[in-house]
């Protein structure tokens, strides 16, 4: 597998040489000047995080004076495109941040480095479950960061003032749409309704499977779920929709992925379904009354809110510099110093023993996240695999394709079965 | 063609109470196209709850620390840095875009070559094909050539004519210029080269500027280019800053990213401001028309 | 500003005999000349642009290497793929809607300026600033804003009686705030407009004040037709721009085409598909359709322009 990227951006670059000047294919992978090892990091994230890591990456070069990183970043979106484009162009950075949908991909590719090769890189303080999701066809190529759950982020002032009662561990998906009802109902929540449509998100949507004993993907790799599963959530997100339980399509359109974006950012609903890590952007927003809640459980019980892995460190197959590489992930991810100071802002660790140094120190809105990260500890299940190459798109397809059920251009059945035609062409079923 | 005379348009001619209603008019529709510039200013002052969620024009009050925030720079890399290296990347394409693109349209405008026909539609055929789809083969070649992380992906294409818009343009301006300008000049004995730099060029001037402040503009505010090839924060310029204020998996800064729009604005209204007199003055004195 | 732009210009008179070196003299010069354009045009331009045409024709997701498909990228696209149609008619929306009311907007200003004695300067400068900003995002939360339920469109609409609600989450209005964005930046074709205007002679008005025609007699027999040529070069210009458009629906849809697919025009539907999707044999073929269709509207154009486009001092051109 490794070799056919390079083959294709040699063949590439073969037709490109004709201009004479070309040298040739592979570049010199950052080689570095004056014996010092040159290292380049990247990842996504805001100017908070970027303080942190680079504050970080200060640190690992103090302690190994011979290597230098070369750090950069981006939102995630944009991102996506640079990264997928440097990799087209087989130039990946030495050391990247990659997101649970990118690994599956960068790894059969041959784009990342298989990691489990190299002693300096423990793993051992990192949870198993997590561990597991960075492995692909056996080999360990990347590393989870941190770890980020489901939550409904809630305003439980307008709640209680609606006498709405508050959620609790084991409330079930009816239980959350009776709420949502009384809430849109209450006068006490002045024309704001009750949450965001979960039937543009594809998250929540697999929570509800998992609830139901099912799953996104099947272990091998193909889709989990049939169209009328899917058409029973949409009828069912349809229904609460025009129940005015939720918001309408007009609200839902406007989201962009950004908090300040969602209906509970622009003060439309009262409740949200997010990861948990992106919360603390409604604080100056909501106020004081902003809550997390766990998702709601199938109503025999079945939870299925898990622990995913926010995101991952890789590093490229091609790096001219595996072992400093590999040092580097590893003081990211195991040295306490660096624990200290990257703090939450990649979400709460996945390193065990880390995460039990940074939680009692974490400020503001992280030590509400934390804690209620707490409560689940030990009563989640495993997380899925890296979902299969070729869901990339899927995400967004899932969204548009509810976007045509919410502005009544389809019906749910519809559009869950063009859905599900879209994905088993787009995973090559 | 040279000295095209200063017209009045027959508007000009009417009674002055017609001129005061055209004043008016020209006023009331600048008001309803600035406001999408007051919002924008205004919005940079706006305390982090009201920048997205709220629909008024005015902030609750004055929130100077977006502007203190994106005065502190991104990522340990200072405003100033990031200025400049924006400054550094426009002044390499306008200049590179000025000297190539005015080279090409010479020859595409007033010498006589083999392939001229074909060569000529192929650059206007370039124009139509959308740039995404050449990105990654362009990736690819600079890449190869050792330029990515360097500002070379974005100031060596415009040294090479890369812009078929200018070259049409400047094209378009050459053709209006009498013939018999070259002729005189063979007849000093000046060579294709002599009377390019002194008789076509300076004529071509207004043409020049017209492809100056467009490149500068466009190139400022072209973030996909600069994103794809630049890596190192230090190398990033102001329009990718202003990105690196939001991130969908995170925290945003919408009120500090408003003020650093604002910012990034200056320079590029300071140069209009600065040229924009010969934009059309020097446009009518030289030929626009074939 | 003539209209023959896809064939070149006629350049200097044939060279008379006994004047061979020198003719080979302006050969060889004209190369030179071209020298740094060729070299772009060969590596940066031709290059990539046959590597996009063979991608065309194979199944290539960025990572492991192409593999041809033959045709399949073509006939998946024109039979098979909905939204591909779909995104092809938003874009026809938009470009019917955007160009038109951009070139009258430009021209109305332009106009009007040229009128203007006192403040020139200033006017100009105001009508060029919304072009300053390109589609960045923050004008692209800005339009959200205003173009919003309860944004200020919304609410001077509602005063007038009119309830559309907000623009941006309405289907079919969608693409008219798009629209509206790109017309609102008229910068750039109205001061071509206003240089093409200062080309009109002045004794054309005055003979034509002599004779007592109107305002609108003399708009309508001496600045249209003179002014033609200009016209149809912005008309092409941006038309070939429209069909290309991108950054503004990127921006007021937050790249996703919203609400319902209404704003995914054909080049943001290129890039989810190459860049999202990691289909980029599949998007090259959308960008050399797109540049066949653009081709033929542009030949199109030309062909119409000898009927109404005006040339004042035509003397080696032949186009009438």
């Amino acid at each position: 597998m490794r070799g056919n990227r390079t083959t294709t951006s040699c063949a590439l670059a073969l037709v490109l040489t004709l201009a004479g000047t070309l040298t040739g294919c592979g570049g010199d992978g950052g080689g570095g000047s004056g014996g010092k090892v040159s290292l380049r990091f990247t990842w996504w994230g805001n100017p908070d995080r970027a303080a942190r890591t680079e504050e970080a990456v200060k640190l690992f070069e103090q302690r190994h004076p011979d290597i230098d990183i070369a750090t950069s970043f981006a939102g995630f979106d944009t991102y996506k495109a640079k990264l997928a484009t440097q990799a087209a162009g087989g130039d990946a950075p030495d050391v990247m941040q990659l997101d649970y949908r990118q690994i599956n991909q960068y790894a059969t590719s041959g784009i990342l480095l298989d990691l489990g090769e190299h002693p300096e890189l423990r793993t051992s303080e990192i949870d198993k479950g997590l561990l597991a999701t960075g492995v692909v066809d056996g080999r360990q190529y990347a590393l989870p960061v941190a770890r980020g759950t489901e939550t409904v982020a809630y305003d439980a002032a307008l709640w209680h003032k609606a006498g709405v009662p508050e959620p609790t561990l084991t409330w079930t998906w009816n239980d959350w749409a009776d709420a949502m009802r009384k809430l849109s109902a209450s006068k006490a929540t002045q024309g704001r309704v009750g949450s965001t449509d979960p039937g543009q998100s594809e998250d929540v949507f697999e929570i509800w499977l998992r609830s139901r004993g099912k799953a996104l993907y099947t272990k091998d790799e193909k889709l989990g779920f049939t169209a009328d599963d899917l058409t029973r959530y949409w009828e069912w997100c349809t229904k609460l929709r025009k129940e005015g339980a939720v918001v309408p399509a007009e609200q839902t359109t406007q989201m962009d992925g950004t908090v300040e974006n969602t209906p509970l950012g622009r003060l439309k609903s009262v409740s949200d379904f997010n990861w948990d890590a992106p919360t603390s952007g409604y604080a100056p927003i909501v106020g004081e009354g902003l809550k997390l809640a766990p998702l709601p459980v199938g109503e025999d019980g079945t939870p299925g809110q898990y622990f995913k892995p926010s995101m991952f460190f890789g590093a490229s197959a091609e790096t001219a510099h595996p072992k400093q590489a590999a040092q580097f992930i590893d003081f990211l991810l195991n040295d306490k110093k660096a624990g200290a100071i990257l703090g939450a802002t990649r979400g709460i660790p996945a390193n065990d023993a880390i995460r039990q140094d940074v939680l009692p120190k974490l400020e503001g809105f992280d030590q509400v996240i934390s804690t209620y990260q707490k409560q689940f500890e030990g009563k989640l299940k495993d997380p899925p695999p890296a979902p299969p190459k070729g869901d990339a798109s899927l995400q967004s397809t899932f969204s548009r394709d509810y976007d045509q059920v919410a502005y009544e251009r389809m019906s749910p059945r519809e559009a869950a079965e063009n859905y599900i035609t879209e994905a088993k062409a787009e995973l090559r079923q | 063609m040279t000295t095209a005379p200063i017209t009045t348009a027959p508007a000009a001619r009417r009674r002055p109470t017609g001129r005061i209603v055209l004043h008016i008019c020209l006023i009331a529709m600048l008001l309803v196209m600035l406001y999408p510039l007051a919002w924008l200013l205004a919005t940079s002052f706006k305390p982090a709850d009201e920048v997205i969620a709220s629909l008024k024009l005015l902030p609750s009050h004055f929130e100077w620390g977006n502007y203190s925030t994106a005065l502190d720079g991104v990522n340990e890399v200072s405003v100033g840095r990031l200025l400049w290296n924006s400054l550094l990347i426009a002044c390499g394409a306008v200049l590179g875009n000025v000297i190539s693109c005015s080279l090409a349209a010479y020859a595409f405008a007033r010498l006589r070559f083999r392939m001229r026909g074909p060569l000529f539609a192929f650059m206007i055929a370039t124009i139509m094909l959308p740039h995404h789809a050449i990105l990654i083969p362009q990736y690819i070649i600079f890449n190869q050539l050792g330029m990515v992380n360097t500002y070379w992906p974005m100031i060596l294409p415009k040294f090479l004519a890369t812009d078929a818009f200018f070259v049409f343009l400047i094209v378009q301006f050459m053709r209006g210029l009498p013939r018999e300008l070259e002729e005189a000049a063979r007849i000093d004995g000046c060579g294709p080269f002599r009377s390019f730099f002194s008789v076509i060029l300076p004529l071509t001037r207004p043409a020049l500027i017209t492809t100056a402040i467009f490149t500068f503009i466009w190139t400022w505010n072209d973030f996909f280019t600069q994103l794809i090839y630049l890596f190192e924060p230090e190398k990033f310029t102001l329009t990718l800053a202003l990105r690196s204020f939001v991130d969908a998996s995170s925290q945003s800064a919408f009120g500090p990213m408003f003020a650093m729009s604002v910012f990034a604005l200056l320079p590029i209204v300071l140069f209009f401001l600065a040229f924009q007199r010969f934009l059309v003055e020097g446009m009518a004195s030289s030929g626009l028309k074939g | 500003m003539t209209a023959t732009a896809t064939r070149p210009p006629d350049a200097a008179p044939p060279a008379t005999g006994g004047k061979r070196a020198a003719k080979r003299e302006r050969q060889g010069a004209a190369w030179v000349f071209l020298s740094p354009w060729v070299l772009g045009a060969a590596v940066l331009t031709l290059l990539p642009m046959a590597v996009s045409l063979y991608l065309s024709f194979t199944d290539y997701d960025m990572f492991d290497a192409p593999r041809w498909i033959g045709f399949r990228n073509y006939t998946q696209m024109f039979t098979e793929d909905p939204r591909y149609w779909r995104s092809v008619i938003t874009t026809l929306t938009y470009v019917v809607i955007a160009v038109p009311l951009q070139l009258l907007l430009a021209l109305a200003v332009a106009i009007a300026l040229k009128s203007v004695k006192r403040g020139k300067g200033f006017y100009r400068s105001a009508f060029y600033a919304p072009s300053l900003l390109g589609a960045s995002m923050s004008i692209a939360l800005v339009w959200r804003a205003i173009f919003n339920d309860g944004g200020s469109v919304d609410n001077l609409l509602s005063g007038m009686g009119i309830d559309i609600g907000g623009w941006i989450n309405k289907p079919g209005w969608a693409i008219l705030s798009v629209a509206l964005l790109t017309i609102w930046q008229f910068g750039a074709p109205m001061v071509i407009f206003l240089a093409g205007l200062q080309q009109i002679p002045a004794e054309l008005y005055e003979a034509a004040a002599v004779d007592g025609a109107s305002w609108w007699r003399q708009f309508r027999s001496i600045t249209i037709p003179m002014l033609s040529p200009v016209l149809f070069f912005n008309l092409v210009l941006q038309m070939i721009q429209a069909f290309q458009v991108f950054t503004p629906a990127f921006a007021v849809s937050a790249g996703k085409g919203g609400p319902a697919d209404s704003t995914l025009v054909y080049t943001l539907y290129l890039y989810d598909r190459g860049f999202t999707a990691s289909h980029m044999g599949y998007a090259s073929a959308m960008a050399w359709a797109l540049l066949l269709a653009i081709g033929v509207v542009t030949a199109v154009l030309f062909r119409t322009s000898r009927a109404w486009v005006f040339y004042a001092n035509d003397n080696n051109e032949g186009a009438r």
